[in-house]
């Protein structure tokens, strides 16, 4: 081990010579970037796919996008609300059918180029025209114009309430100047109005540079990077050694210890996801209501979250999380075997009965929840057999109905349709279950039109209420999002949606 | 290539120079195990590995607490009397699950390594026999599929059949059997030649009573030593497939599932990885051990292919 | 010829794995219109035959395709991934040597002595460790509890050959202790079966001196199998130790293609397979060819 002694020294050799440069900050990583120490390393758990904001699906893209593009308007930061961004201002037709944006004046792109309408009739036609993933945001959309270089206007064939949410929930909706696709490579490239500049990027980490000319002022970080370390507790270690700033990268198993860490700081807040197990409604007997009550009385959400999430996450029987508006308070199910017993017997289901739960390896945390859920199954006489897959495998059977049970999340929903809608709705685009309710369909469809906030609420929780009696969905919880920094650092605010954004980040 | 230890050679040792004989020699099964007892490294080994299968087999009746048994009070807890390796995230007893585990690896290990020796062997007989076009065809796809990375094509055959015990056995078969028949190949290319093959081909032995009664049996040593070998390497494949998850579907344990577990712990709880890892460290070693000393007695020129590729 | 088969094999095999890269690519919320367009933008829509086809065709130029993941040529991923495979399995084998060479021959020279066993125990634990459970307890030891080396990741040497080296030291002893045991077992036995071999004892039987046989005999004769099998581990070094890649962060080919298994992204996964598979064939003919030298019998 004489090598590792050797080296160790060397290193703290240069940790020495940077705690005298100036401030803690022991950066041993971003040595070949130049700028100095105040380049502000994230720990990221995956590398991005590619970052064209369009036709990326990737969290781990979006993570770095977010700090790169923006939006005509954007989630607050405190309660998800869509607040101005690349547009200033808007109104709506007394119809609820044309939508007038006012555009940001005096918004740069990176390669020094004025932002204005066009550049937005570009980035939302492309979408449209090529068919992109967040095309169907647009199914309400007609026409998008731009009068004058200040001003767009978009035509609706229906009042849509969320329309804000549609178009600025993420970065996916991002505005590219007019013709990026065909003056860029945007699967490597990036050119946006955001308040960094892609600078580099390769199989280890995506550097980002301060954009002098952010409409928002300059960043007071020189810049950023992003440093992709899958496992965990290695994310941990690096934080702790102070190898990198802030990471998202941590296990729920690790909070506990970390609350109490001088070394760390720690953060973590109810987000807007939500875990969910479904059955198959075309597969007897789950296709009995009775059947599917059985299983969700049987369920105790509160030893589910704690075994997968060391209670790092909130118990929920219905989708939208306690600190949004839309938040509908009802939860008709208390865990009790001998009632989970009778339901079945009354269904008529001779037991032992097998289920196989359909789960994925890309969400550990689902693993273990399916084998909490085994353990809870196995007294009223349901033997849970789980099927740990692969995405693309599960994806594949969930697509061809080939499943029992399986679970999963929805991520970063925003708005109540986001919630329900086309997971619910017959024949909806993720409504793989193959639930049918012609109630569930006309309260909304209704809401999905409705203008007025608490009436438009009011539909969603009477359909809310139907979905979760007839089980459509077994809502788990709402997992909470955790991440950590290096003690010191100011103006980092954590986001129920996720969204990762150093903007206006200082390091100690 | 003889089982009679030459003159003057230690048996544990690879001998120096130890002369090619010429005349047909079939293993003597008392005599490799007579031989095997006097190394003493081989025979603890495979006292040991006895054990674990002895251990294996009774899986239950060695442990306190059912190995799929939830318990979330009592999570995580380091090791202690009630729980001899701790318990792990959901308050199972981690020595019922490395015990089980143990069934688990070894049952992946003797199928994988006795489907893909059946097989690879009857392909290096026939190549090895036949020659020509015969050898030249089999051994051709021998080499696509030797050619492709162990773990990938694991992992691919996984991927088209779907995670599981018994699709793990399958594609770590698939991974070994053009190694075996290599080593058979190698094995018969020395023998087919041989004065007393060639005395029986010429008396008008049929194919089948000389690959059966001449060549086989004369081949076998490097063969045996080679299961042995593979064996140690299916158990570390099976733990490298389950700790990608492909492998052992939870909650049954398998070895690399355990570890891949704690591996999310191991700031919290070190013994989540550490006594999965160190059944899989002993268990191996055993077959290694076991098979070193099989060499060493069956075959000193060493034409088994160590390591295999397999690693 | 093999590499046709291997090719041709990779592809059958590619198209029988369940899951399409498509939906994994729009994610979870998409319309049939965009799905049906995106699978014709990825040649999807194609007949099977035809795929394989224009694909062979264009790698017989070099070129190896577009990855549906990421947009990029797979030769330019690759290429990403390259230095650092390369890095580790040469820094892998360079240690397995600086282990195997000394600790084989010096065993061999001894037999039975202390230094012998030692080295035998040491090697067959060496074996029998899984690497990645190395790499989880070198992690926990080395970058955890004393906290010397970083826990994972790559620098590239030209960037920052500090961070290159202390980033390389945990990876490197993981897999190079395996391939160190391995080939000091090997040393061993050829170094042994050298002394016993008839020029060795003709040598010794002339009566020059110990040294002199051992440097022009016995090391001369052992070092020959010693490349080859050297070889053989390079091989499997180079086609990623798919494990240990992703418990350090390394981002090698092995993660690569692994990702790429994953993700079904055909060409990315096509184009590493094809790498390893021809890095194999050219290393595994040498091997052949040397072999055969030592041992006639072998020669076909």
């Amino acid at each position: 081990m004489r090598i590792s002694r050797t080296l160790a020294l060397a290193a703290a050799g240069t940790l020495l010579l940077t705690a005298c440069g100036g401030g803690d900050e022991v950066n041993t990583g971003s040595g070949g970037g130049g700028s100095g120490d105040n380049i502000l390393v994230a720990a990221v758990s995956a590398q991005p796919d590619k970052f064209d904001p369009h036709t990326t699906s990737a969290y781990p893209s979006f993570q770095v996008l977010e700090n790169v593009y923006d939006t005509l308007v954007v989630p607050n930061a405190e309660d998800l609300t869509m607040e101005p961004s690349l547009a200033t201002d808007w109104t709506t037709s007394e119809d609820n059918l044309t939508w007038t944006f006012t555009l940001r004046d005096g918004v740069k792109f990176h390669d020094g180029s004025d932002f204005d309408s066009a550049d937005v009739v570009y980035s939302y036609n492309r979408i449209i025209d090529e068919k992109l993933q967040n095309s169907y945001r647009f199914t309400n959309v007609t026409s998008i114009e731009a009068p004058d270089p200040q001003t767009v206007v978009l035509q609706l064939t229906k009042p849509t309430p969320n329309l804000l949410a549609l178009i600025g929930a993420f970065k996916g909706m991002a505005i590219l100047p007019e013709n990026a696709a065909e003056d860029l490579d945007l699967n490597t490239e990036a050119n946006g109005t955001g308040p960094f500049k892609l600078a580099s990027t390769d199989a280890n980490s995506t550097e980002l540079t301060a954009f002098d000319d952010y409409w928002g002022g300059k960043p007071k970080i020189d810049g950023v990077e992003f440093r992709y370390i899958t496992e965990p507790t290695a994310a941990l270690t690096a934080l702790k050694a102070g190898e990198v700033d802030w990471t998202d990268n941590v296990p729920p198993q690790d909070i506990e210890s970390l609350q109490d860490d001088k070394e760390v700081d720690l953060q973590s807040t109810a987000s807007v996801d939500y875990w969910y197990m479904s059955m198959n409604f075309d597969k007897p007997p789950f296709d009995d209501p009775k059947v599917r009550q059985a299983i969700a009385t049987a369920i105790d959400r509160d030893a589910v979250t704690e075994a997968a999430r060391f209670g790092a996450a909130r118990p929920n029987e219905t989708a939208i999380p306690e600190d949004s508006f839309f938040y509908y308070d009802y939860a008709p199910f208390e865990p009790d075997v001998d009632k989970a017993k009778q339901l079945l017997e009354e269904a008529g289901v001779t037991t032992p009965l097998t289920m196989g739960l359909m789960v994925t390896d890309a969400f550990p945390e689902s693993v273990t929840a399916a084998q909490v859920i085994a353990s809870e199954l196995e007294p009223i006489g349901i033997d849970v057999k789980v099927e740990t897959l692969d995405f693309a495998t599960w994806l594949d059977r969930e697509a061809k109905g080939q499943f029992d049970a399986f679970m999963l999340s929805w991520l970063g929903n925003i708005d109540p349709a986001d919630f329900y809608e086309q997971q619910h709705i017959t024949g909806g685009s993720s409504n793989y279950q193959g639930y049918s309710n012609p109630q569930v369909d006309k309260l909304l469809t209704q809401a999905s039109t409705e203008v007025d906030q608490d009436k438009r609420k009011d539909l969603y929780d009477q359909a809310a209420k139907m979905i979760v009696d007839d089980v459509s969905y077994l809502y788990l919880y709402n997992p909470d999002v955790v991440q950590a920094w290096t003690p010191g650092l100011q103006g980092y605010q954590i986001r129920a949606d996720r969204a990762i954004n150093f903007e206006s980040v200082e390091l100690p | 290539m003889t089982a009679v230890p030459t003159p003057g050679g230690t048996p544990a040792a690879p001998t120096p120079g130890s002369p090619i004989v010429t005349r047909p020699v079939r293993p003597r099964w008392r005599e490799t195990l007579g031989l095997l007892a006097r190394d003493p490294t081989a025979a603890i080994a495979a006292v040991v590995l006895l054990a674990i299968i002895v251990v294996a087999i009774f899986d239950t009746a060695f442990a306190s607490q059912g190995p799929n048994e939830q318990d979330i009070a009592n999570r995580l807890q380091s090791p202690s009397w009630s729980h001899p390796f701790g318990t792990d995230d959901l308050g199972r007893d981690i020595l019922a699950r490395v015990i089980l585990g143990a069934s688990v690896s070894l049952k992946v290990g003797f199928l994988s390594v006795g489907l893909a020796l059946v097989v690879g062997t009857l392909v290096g007989l026939l190549a090895g026999f036949y020659g020509r076009w015969v050898d030249d065809v089999l051994m051709r796809i021998m080499d696509m599929l030797f050619a492709f990375p162990a773990v990938l094509l694991a992992i691919a055959i996984l991927a088209i059949r779907g995670p599981g015990t018994s699709n793990t056995v399958i594609a770590i078969a698939v991974v070994y059997v053009p190694i075996f028949a290599r080593v058979t190949r190698a094995s018969v290319l020395g023998v087919r030649e041989e004065v007393y093959v060639r005395a029986s081909r010429s008396v008008g032995a049929s194919d089948l009573r000389l690959l059966t009664r001449h060549v086989l049996p004369n081949a076998a040593p490097p063969i045996i030593v080679q299961t042995s070998i593979s064996l140690a390497f299916a158990v570390l494949a099976e733990a490298a497939l389950s700790f990608l998850g492909l492998g052992t579907q939870p909650p049954n344990p398998s070895w690399g599932l355990m570890l891949a577990e704690g591996n999310e712990f191991i700031n919290r709880a070190w013994w989540l990885a550490f006594f999965p890892g160190i059944a899989i460290v002993v268990t191996v070693l055993c077959f290694n051990l076991l098979g070193d000393g099989l060499r060493d007695v069956l075959d000193p020129r060493q034409r088994t292919l160590m390591a295999g590729g397999g690693r | 010829m093999v590499l046709v088969g291997v090719s041709l094999i990779v592809f059958s095999l590619i198209h029988l794995v369940r899951g399409d890269p498509v939906r994994l690519a729009l994610g979870t919320r998409y319309s049939q219109e965009t799905y049906d367009a995106l699978r014709h933008r990825n040649g999807l829509d194609l007949p099977l035959v035809q795929q394989y086809v224009t694909w062979v065709g264009r790698a017989l130029t070099g070129d190896l395709g577009v990855s549906f993941r990421s947009g990029g040529t797979v030769t330019s991923l690759i290429g990403e991934r390259l230095p650092a495979t390369l890095t580790l399995a040469f820094a892998a084998v360079f240690l397995a040597l600086l282990i195997a060479v000394p600790l084989g021959t010096v065993s061999a020279l001894r037999p039975r002595s202390f230094i012998d066993r030692f080295a035998t125990v040491i090697s067959q634990i060496g074996i029998s460790v899984p690497d990645f459970w190395l790499a989880i307890v070198l992690i926990l030891v080395f970058a955890g509890t004393l906290g010397w080396l970083p826990t994972g990741g790559y620098v590239p040497l030209t960037e920052d050959p500090l961070g290159w080296l202390e980033r390389l030291v945990l990876p490197a002893v993981a897999t190079g202790v395996v391939s160190g045991s391995v080939l000091t077992r090997f040393v061993r036995s050829s170094v042994l079966e050298a002394m016993g071999s008839d020029h060795v004892r003709t040598a010794q039987a002339k009566g020059l001196p110990e040294r002199q046989v051992f440097t022009w005999h016995v090391l001369r004769n052992a070092l020959l199998p010693l490349v080859t099998v050297t070889g053989v581990q390079l091989a499997y070094l180079l086609s990623g130790v798919v494990v240990v890649e992703i418990v350090f962060s390394w981002p090698g080919l092995g993660q690569l293609a692994l990702q790429a298994v994953r993700s079904r992204d055909y060409p990315v996964l096509q184009g590493a397979i094809l790498l390893f598979a021809l890095v194999f064939l050219v290393i595994n003919l040498l091997v052949d060819l040397l072999y055969s030298r030592i041992d006639p019998r072998i020669r076909r």
